[in-house]
């Protein structure tokens, strides 16, 4: 690279640097939005509790009792157990601690796999047009089949199982964040600093990662919030099948499926896990849709 | 929208899902006292040594002559297992459509037109909350109090739905499997409406002295549809999904129920054939959208 080119490059630069401001001023926005400001609260907490379960969980999650099985909330039996006991006479709270510890664990890990694969695909679409059409009928074949179909067809393959499940819901991952990531991509690839950058004999490697992903990183991030709310309902769903976590596994959809056997005597075994889903999948969407509006400049008028 | 190479991709998905299978079809043909020589003969006979390309085409020709093979365990053929459900779960989503998608497209009118009030905030937060809901829940809800009280069977199918306790059958499933379809409809529509209330044609609609409700139904819903129409097409694969669990959950005769019941019993041929009859399905759907498009935006079918 010649000494004259070197200014030109820094121009660029700089206004690669002024988009990706731009779009960070988004998450300012987003803690002025009270309802997702709550749920951002939320997830903060849920995530902590869920990080530090072995070390605030009052008891053993696989710690049976029989003697306080089907314990009800408050119950005269078990007087420790905030939430009461479930069919094994284990402690509610700590299972559900557990519980939300691997089923986050499962989600995060399978939008970051599947989103990040989907993310280069998308990417090397909107780069390399002669990869657009083939990398794009992939996707379309991948979004094709329902998603749960992926996880009940893995299953069958490699065996119910946590591995399986994270397997499947990345590949679920994959096309949806693909797309995402195309689109986001085609339009930056519109604009002059990508030019420029070209210009001044920038490679492929560094204007794919200096400026297209680094600029399309916040949308692409902002779906995978969304699709971790939908990777962790596919989750449970999965495992409430038996397809997933399998018992004794401390896991929401398992638990819930669980718990379905004592519905008309203790309803709490399977409401509970199931109301923690609920909330946790309510907060990622808030958040999501909180974003994607702050993204959206036709909603934002 | 639809083309053959994704039809392609769907069918070489399909095979290769019985190729990575860790269990060998011959053996389980032959049966647990077959001799070496018997499971040789099996696996000449169903074209298992041959390559694989050659076993691909074999499988398409096979199936474009609607042969997918026997069940592994009742030994019917997968077609007649697959047409004996086939028509539970067409009643199933249709019976979950036709109360979903009316409501969610009067629910997001309502909200579009009452922009910013506690209406359209309220309409909205039941929307995203019906996305976040895990399908399961509700239908658990269904059968502990209503199912539970005994005011509707919530176990299987008790007849075809125009019969009344076949009717009577289909409410909670049905109804199951729609709550988690109306918050998107709703939400569509109104981000479509939004946008259509503020275009040339609605002022000039409004200029000539439309009525407010005239304006909103006759001139921006139409337009306003197409997305939803798309949204609703897309949702369907989710639908297929969705009703997986619901089949599952109320014992409801449908290819969802069958292709979990064929997976965790290995069943692969059935299983494969439950997953193509879905996948195909869904893209059958889309070329319907596709149509309803042209109907719904002339423009589109003259382009």
């Amino acid at each position: 690279m010649t000494d004259a080119a070197l200014p030109l490059q820094s121009q660029a630069d700089q206004r690669a640097i002024a988009a990706i401001r731009r779009k960070n001023a988004v998450w300012r926005r987003i803690l002025r939005d009270p309802p997702a400001a709550a749920a951002a609260l939320f997830l903060i907490v849920i995530v902590g509790a869920a990080l530090l379960a072995p070390w605030i969980a009052p008891f053993d999650p696989y710690a049976s009792n029989m003697r306080l099985r089907l314990c009800p909330i408050g119950g005269a039996r078990c007087p420790d157990f905030l939430l009461g006991a479930d069919n094994q006479g284990r402690d509610m709270v700590s299972r559900i601690l557990f519980g939300l510890r691997a089923t986050l664990g499962i989600g995060i890990i399978a939008v970051v796999v599947g989103g990040g694969l989907g993310a280069l695909i998308g990417l090397s679409a909107a780069y390399f047009r002669r990869l657009d059409q083939p990398l794009m009928r992939l996707v379309d074949v991948l979004l094709s089949f329902p998603s749960i179909l992926f996880g009940l067809a893995i299953a069958a393959v490699m065996g119910t199982g946590l591995f399986s499940l994270v397997v499947a819901l990345s590949i679920a991952s994959v096309p949806s964040i693909a797309r995402i990531a195309r689109g986001a991509a085609q339009s930056i690839m519109q604009q002059e600093y990508m030019e420029a950058g070209r210009a001044v004999g920038l490679g492929d490697g560094a204007l794919i990662w200096r400026y297209l992903a680094l600029n399309c990183w916040p949308t692409i991030l902002i779906y995978m919030t969304l699709q971790l709310g939908q990777a962790i309902l596919l989750g449970a769903a999965l495992s409430f099948l038996g397809l997933g976590a399998q018992p004794p596994t401390a896991e929401l959809g398992s638990m819930a499926a669980d718990g379905r056997k004592f519905l008309s005597i203790a309803p709490h075994v399977s409401t509970l896990p199931c109301a923690a889903i609920f909330l946790v999948v309510l907060a990622f969407n808030v958040l999501g849709d909180a974003l994607r509006d702050a993204l959206d400049p036709k909603l934002r008028q | 929208m639809i083309s053959f190479p994704v039809l392609l991709g769907v069918l070489l998905i399909g095979f290769l899902l019985l190729q990575v299978v860790p269990t060998d079809p011959a053996t389980v043909v032959a049966g647990p006292t077959a001799t070496k020589a018997e499971v040789d003969a099996i696996r000449n006979d169903l074209g298992l040594n041959q390559p694989l390309w050659v076993q691909f085409g074999r499988y398409l020709g096979r199936v474009f002559h609607l042969d997918l093979g026997r069940s592994m365990i009742s030994n019917r053929a997968v077609v007649d297992e697959i047409a004996l459900t086939l028509w539970p779960t067409v009643e199933l989503m249709l019976a979950c459509l036709i109360w979903a998608v009316p409501l969610g497209i009067t629910l997001g009118t309502l909200a579009a037109r009452r922009r910013g009030t506690v209406v359209d905030r309220a309409i909205m937060a039941l929307s995203v909350m019906g996305v976040s809901v895990p399908i399961f829940w509700v239908g658990l809800l269904l059968i502990q109090y209503v199912g539970g009280a005994g005011l509707l069977p919530f176990q299987g199918r008790n007849g075809p739905i125009w019969t009344a306790d076949g009717f009577m059958s289909i409410i909670l499933p049905a109804v199951t499997l729609g709550a988690v379809f109306v918050g998107p409809v709703a939400r569509m529509t109104r981000t479509s409406l939004l946008e259509t209330l503020g275009a040339d044609y609605v002022r000039t609609a409004r200029a000539k002295g439309a009525s407010d409700w005239r304006v909103t139904i006759r001139h921006a819903l139409r337009n306003a549809m197409i997305p939803v129409v798309t949204l609703v097409g897309l949702q369907i694969g989710f639908l297929l999904g969705g009703s997986i669990v619901t089949e599952t959950m109320f014992a409801w005769p449908g290819v969802g129920r069958m292709a979990v019941g064929a997976i965790t019993s290995s069943d692969f041929p059935l299983a494969q054939g439950a997953i193509l009859i879905l996948a195909v399905g869904f893209m059958a759907i889309n070329l319907l959208v596709d149509v309803l498009y042209a109907y719904l935006d002339p423009r589109i079918a003259r382009g």
